[in-house]
């Protein structure tokens, strides 16, 4: 676990095998796990190395553990086609809008810098994808599809939901994970249950990781 | 506020009120005793150290479980499980000892538990007092329990009768000036009247769901009323409040066996011991009643024996 | 674990699933699609399955749908944001309008129990001037009920469905106890507590329908905290594991994974029965009685797709305004930082709630109420609402570390009817072949003021309880209603006081749609009053040869 956590030590998937988790979860969070040997589907040839790009940006991930698979994870979904109920109808369906974004953002970044969004260094992605996020492009490869409206309701939900729905991100943010049949039992302020992560207050680090190495 | 909780004390708490418990159900039925025959003072006393010995066990449960859960996050919170270990342990001493003197170390044990249930009264108060809500059904029902440092207080309360019954000088044994048949049995009234008290503020929590829930906040309230007339009508045989005690000591455990299903029906049940046994009807509460039904009844033979 | 709900229907040859028991079954009655049953019921969430249930209690022939499958909780439901999403009504749906609702989990369930499979189950009464919102308070539109009356069918619906609530309830006209005592309440809920002690109002733990007590088979609430991912352990007392056992032991059958395209009516303007889509293949129940139940989306839908040569606007919409007054909750929030770890996951996230402003009219510069409850985000919800604000990056991540120190303050608040809000066929066609519903919404001015009191109000509130780097979430709703809107004028309304259609008296519509006003609390418990009502009505009207 990376020192950007306050919860170095806690490892959310040590509770597989307790109360906390149940047989359809374990299935469930199995399955997910296996993203990582996925092979692009939809966002193939180009559109990876945009998207790959695109998720560095988005959630930048440490170096000194292994990376939530982001990319494969939305490729996943894509693939399976699963929508959320409601498009905003400036936007086209789901996998439409994401070959059209990546592609646009490729063309943007092309236009502006004369190379490919995934050959371009942290700066400048991310200067562009800001320019994205406050609709300041006009690509035609956006073909009619608004930049920031792609951008607030694709890529941020779609990214973020994708890599919090992820057990190593729970761990990070000390979230006490699945809970059936064991719910909780200590509610007020500052408590927790023996089976919950450990938050490391200044100069509690060292005990903190040694519990938190032991919750289960 | 560092403090937090682990597996390994969680157990041991767990381990410690199960013993304590234990130990104190196996007291409790405990007829032999060590010495000489009895005298009837003695016997009662006796009686009384097993009643406040099986309190104190389900206080040290209790206590040990619920301050657990509090994460012991103020270091007064290791005085009632330690006090009432000491008054178990006081109580089977007592329970086996057929000498008609007082005894200076359970006599200071039992002074102690009962300073402590004062001082465990006051920070509960005080802990309900200062959540939002203040004096309110729902603070009564999950802030800090009103009735577990009360019972802390019976238990040394029983245990202080106790030493004072045997000690006595008079065929007759006093208590606070009284016939101690009928100090003890209203003594033992009123404390069968505030666990009830618990007993139905914890059943309404739990929405009277089962039917035998009823029965801690009917029999109970009926068997006091009937000690209480014992002890205050001139002394006669009263087997109707004998039945009654016998009952409630009976009721004791039977609540145990409910509490055990109680427990196996939420949902994990006993695999998921920690939470269940939180979260579930309290295990070592009901046989508070079997404690003081002990009491009741050797209430009840001394005042006969003035008959 | 057996075959997924969603492959095959499991409400089939005379036995239905049993949610109390894993890989179990309890026997149920079925019907000949040419027998024409008393009632055809479209939907079975708060509407549709107590009106199933009461109906068949009351002796009718009853038969309901759902498009959605029919899951049982105990080994089905996974502690897994992502993975429930199969509760959610996903098939698209278009928004439009100057403030586009977004739909989806936060607004309508596909399963038989619907929304309240995945709801928060917050259970709240309607403030009784409500029912008059136009001639006592000066907006929105009368509903044609007294609140009295509903104040008798609220306290069956809280008994029917256990609902743990204070002992004493602090606002509006006496109600009878709870049937259960209240929950235990988290950090979150104390905050709000707090926030409102300091500012002088009062508060309450929140009335929910979820078990603080067992009952029956079903287990009492762990505090889990993955209610609006679906309740795992029965504790949550939805349609699923309530109205639907009931249902069935009255003899109702209930068919899961059945989608209806289509109401028929016939030159009489008397609706016949319901053509609907099961195991691949388009089938047509006869009905005596037709009830559309499908929510405040689907029921116009459905009576939109339904229109005939006869009726070109759609079903039951001689007035024009099926479809119209389409209103929701806004749904702010405002968020900060506490220095105690708070860790609101931990419990049904809404366990404290003030309804204050619900029943203040005094130093309000707009009509309506709002409530504002105590929340429990989990991680994804948490992480899309930062999305919300803009963030990503290393600001993203910085704000994420701080999950378990945050608390939020969120508004049920009421929004005006306004007949511009409304659904319509899209272009689009879904999954079935069938056009898709438009969502078209904006806010008026009233709600925005409303909605910016509550935030500040809600801002010194959490100030006051101590948080610390407060910021607002601005664009969320919740909860849907009045695209079927009841009344009693047929020009004005879409149907009767008995939700029953004026124009074709044989067809019924019993669900959030039918509310021309919404008040600010959440809607199910008025939904399922609503529905009672409507059995007895039906009962009535039966008895006396009037159906
Ligand atoms: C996340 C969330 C939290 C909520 N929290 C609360 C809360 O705390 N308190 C509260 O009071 N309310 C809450 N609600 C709202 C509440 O759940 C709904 O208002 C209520 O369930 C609506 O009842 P209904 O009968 O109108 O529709 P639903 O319960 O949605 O039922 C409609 C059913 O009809 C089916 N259906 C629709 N069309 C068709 C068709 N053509 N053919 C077959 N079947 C069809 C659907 O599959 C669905 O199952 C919440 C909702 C959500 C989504
Ligand atoms: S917190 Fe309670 S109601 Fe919510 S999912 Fe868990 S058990 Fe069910």
């Amino acid at each position: 676990m990376s020192a950007d956590t306050r919860y170095r030590g806690y490892d959310v998937l040590d509770k597989r095998d307790t109360p906390s988790w149940d047989a359809v979860t374990r299935a469930v969070i199995d399955e997910r796990l296996t993203a990582a040997d996925h092979l692009p589907q939809v966002a193939t040839g180009a559109a990876w190395r945009v998207l790959r790009a695109l998720c560095t940006c988005i959630v930048p991930q440490p170096a000194d553990r292994p990376a939530v698979p982001l990319a494969a994870l939305l490729d996943r979904r894509l693939a399976a086609n699963r929508g959320d109920g409601f498009r905003d109808a400036r936007l086209p369906p789901l996998r439409e809008a994401w070959r059209i974004g990546l592609d646009a953002l490729d063309a943007e970044s092309r236009h502006g810098h004369g190379r490919g969004f995934a050959d371009l260094d942290d700066e400048a992605r991310i200067d562009l994808l800001h320019r994205v996020q406050h609709g300041a492009c006009a690509d035609p490869a956006w073909r009619g599809m608004p930049p920031a409206l792609f951008f607030s309701h694709r890529v941020l939900p779609d990214l973020l939901s994708a890599y919090y729905a992820h057990p190593q991100a729970w761990s990070e943010i000390g979230f006490g994970g699945p809970a059936n049949p064991r719910g909780y039992v200590r509610m007020v302020a500052n408590r927790r249950d023996p089976w919950e992560p450990v938050e490391a207050r200044p100069g509690e680090e060292a005990r903190a990781y040694r519990e938190n190495r032991r919750v289960r | 506020m560092g403090t937090h909780s682990g597996h390994g004390r969680l157990g041991a708490g767990v381990t410690a009120g199960v013993a304590g418990l234990a130990l104190a159900a196996w007291l409790s039925g405990r007829r032999a005793a060590r010495g000489t025959a009895s005298t009837e003072p003695v016997r009662a006393a006796r009686a009384c150290h097993r009643s406040s010995a099986l309190l104190a066990g389900s206080v040290l449960a209790d206590s040990a479980m619920e301050h657990e859960r509090g994460a012991y996050a103020n270091p007064a919170m290791y005085v009632p499980p330690l006090m009432a270990a000491l008054v178990l342990l006081a109580g089977a001493h007592g329970g086996g000892d057929a000498r008609p003197q007082r005894h200076r170390v359970r006599h200071a044990v039992y002074g102690g538990a009962m300073a402590t249930g004062v001082a465990g009264t006051g920070f509960h108060l005080y802990n309900i007092l200062k959540r939002p809500g203040r004096w309110s059904w729902h603070n009564l029902f999950h802030a800090a329990p009103l009735g577990a440092p009360m019972a802390l207080l019976l238990a040394g309360g029983l245990g202080l009768a106790a030493e004072r019954v045997r000690h006595g000088r008079t065929r007759v044994p006093r208590l606070l000036g009284r016939p101690a048949g009928q100090a003890l049995g209203l003594l033992v009234g009123a404390g069968l009247l505030g666990t009830t008290g618990e007993a139905a503020l914890l059943h309404f929590r739990g929405a009277f769901q089962h039917r035998a829930m009823v029965l801690p906040v009917s029999l109970p309230p009926l068997a006091a009323a009937a000690l209480l007339h014992a002890a205050v009508a001139p002394p006669t045989r009263r087997p109707l409040a004998r039945w009654l005690l016998r009952l409630v000591r009976l009721l004791g455990w039977l609540g145990m066996a409910f509490h055990t299903r109680g427990i196996a029906r939420r949902q994990g049940g006993w695999r998921n011991w920690s939470q269940n046994l939180f979260a579930g009807p309290p295990l070592p509460a009901p046989p508070s009643f079997s404690a003081l039904a002990v009491a009741g009844l050797a209430a009840l033979r001394l005042r006969e024996k003035r008959a | 674990m057996c075959a997924d709900a969603r492959e095959r229907p499991r409400g089939a040859h005379g036995r239905a699933p049993d949610v109390f028991r894993r890989g179990g079954w309890v026997p149920m009655r079925e019907y000949d699609d040419r027998d024409a049953v008393d009632f055809a019921i479209v939907g079975t969430g708060a509407g549709g399955a107590t009106l199933a249930c009461r109906l068949a209690e009351l002796g009718f022939r009853v038969v309901a749908f759902d498009a959605g499958a029919w899951w049982r909780p105990l080994e089905e439901f996974a502690s897994d944001e992502e993975h429930q999403a199969k509760l959610y009504w996903t098939d698209d749906r278009l928004c439009d309008g100057a403030d586009p609702v977004r739909l989806g989990s936060n607004n309508s369930g596909k399963a038989v129990g619907g929304s309240t499979v995945h709801f928060a189950m917050v259970s709240l009464r309607f403030r009784p001037e409500w029912f008059k919102a136009r001639s006592q308070l000066g907006y929105g539109a009368d509903w044609p009920l007294d609140w009295r009356e509903m104040w008798r069918y609220y306290a069956r619906v809280e008994r029917a469905l256990r609902i743990a609530g204070p002992v004493r309830y602090p606002w509006g006209p006496h109600r009878g106890r709870y049937p259960y005592r209240a929950h235990e309440l988290n950090e979150a809920a104390l905050v709000l507590a707090r926030g409102a002690e300091a500012l002088g109002i009062r508060w309450t733990p929140t009335p929910l329908a979820t078990l603080s007590a067992p009952r029956g088979p079903a287990h009492p609430c762990v505090y889990r905290g993955f209610c609006v991912s679906g309740c795992a352990t029965n504790a949550k007392q939805s349609a699923l594991v309530t109205w639907i056992p009931r249902a069935l032991a009255a003899g109702a059958e209930i068919r899961d994974l059945a989608m209806v395209g289509r109401v028929a009516v016939d030159g009489a303007d008397r609706a016949t029965g319901v053509e609907y889509l099961r195991e691949g293949r388009w089938r047509f129940q006869r009905a005596r009685n037709v009830v559309v139940a499908g929510y405040a989306v689907e029921t116009p839908r459905l009576l939109l797709l339904s229109a005939t040569g006869r009726h070109p606007q759609g079903l039951a919409n001689s007035s024009g305004l099926l479809g119209r007054y389409f209103t929701v909750h806004a749904n702010q929030a405002v968020w900060g930082t506490m220095d105690d770890e708070i860790r609101s996951y931990k419990g049904p996230p809404s366990l404290a709630i003030t309804e204050h402003w619900n029943y203040a009219d005094e130093g309000k510069d707009f009509f309506g109420g709002y409530c504002y409850m105590s929340q429990g985000p989990l991680p994804v919800v948490w992480a899309v609402t930062q999305g919300g604000r803009g963030l990503w990056g290393k600001p993203l991540r910085a704000e994420m570390q701080k999950y378990n120190h945050q608390a939020g303050l969120k508004i049920v608040g009421e929004t005006l009817p306004q007949a511009d809000n409304r659904v319509t066929l899209a272009d689009t066609k879904d999954a079935y072949g069938l056009p898709v519903a438009r969502v078209t919404h904006a806010y008026c001015d009233n709600d925005r003021r409303l909605i910016a009191h509550s935030m500040d109000f809600m801002s010194r509130a959490l100030a006051a309880a101590g948080a610390r780097d407060l910021w607002r979430e601005t664009d969320d709703t919740c909860h849907m209603a009045g695209t079927a809107r009841m009344g009693d004028d047929p020009h004005c309304s879409v149907v009767d006081a008995d939700c029953r259609s004026w124009d074709i008296r044989n067809l019924w519509i019993c669900d959030g749609s039918v509310f021309p006003t919404v008040g600010g609390v959440n809607p199910s418990l008025t939904i399922q009053a609503l529905a009672l009502r409507t059995a007895d009505r039906i009962a009535a009207l039966a008895g006396r040869g009037e159906l």
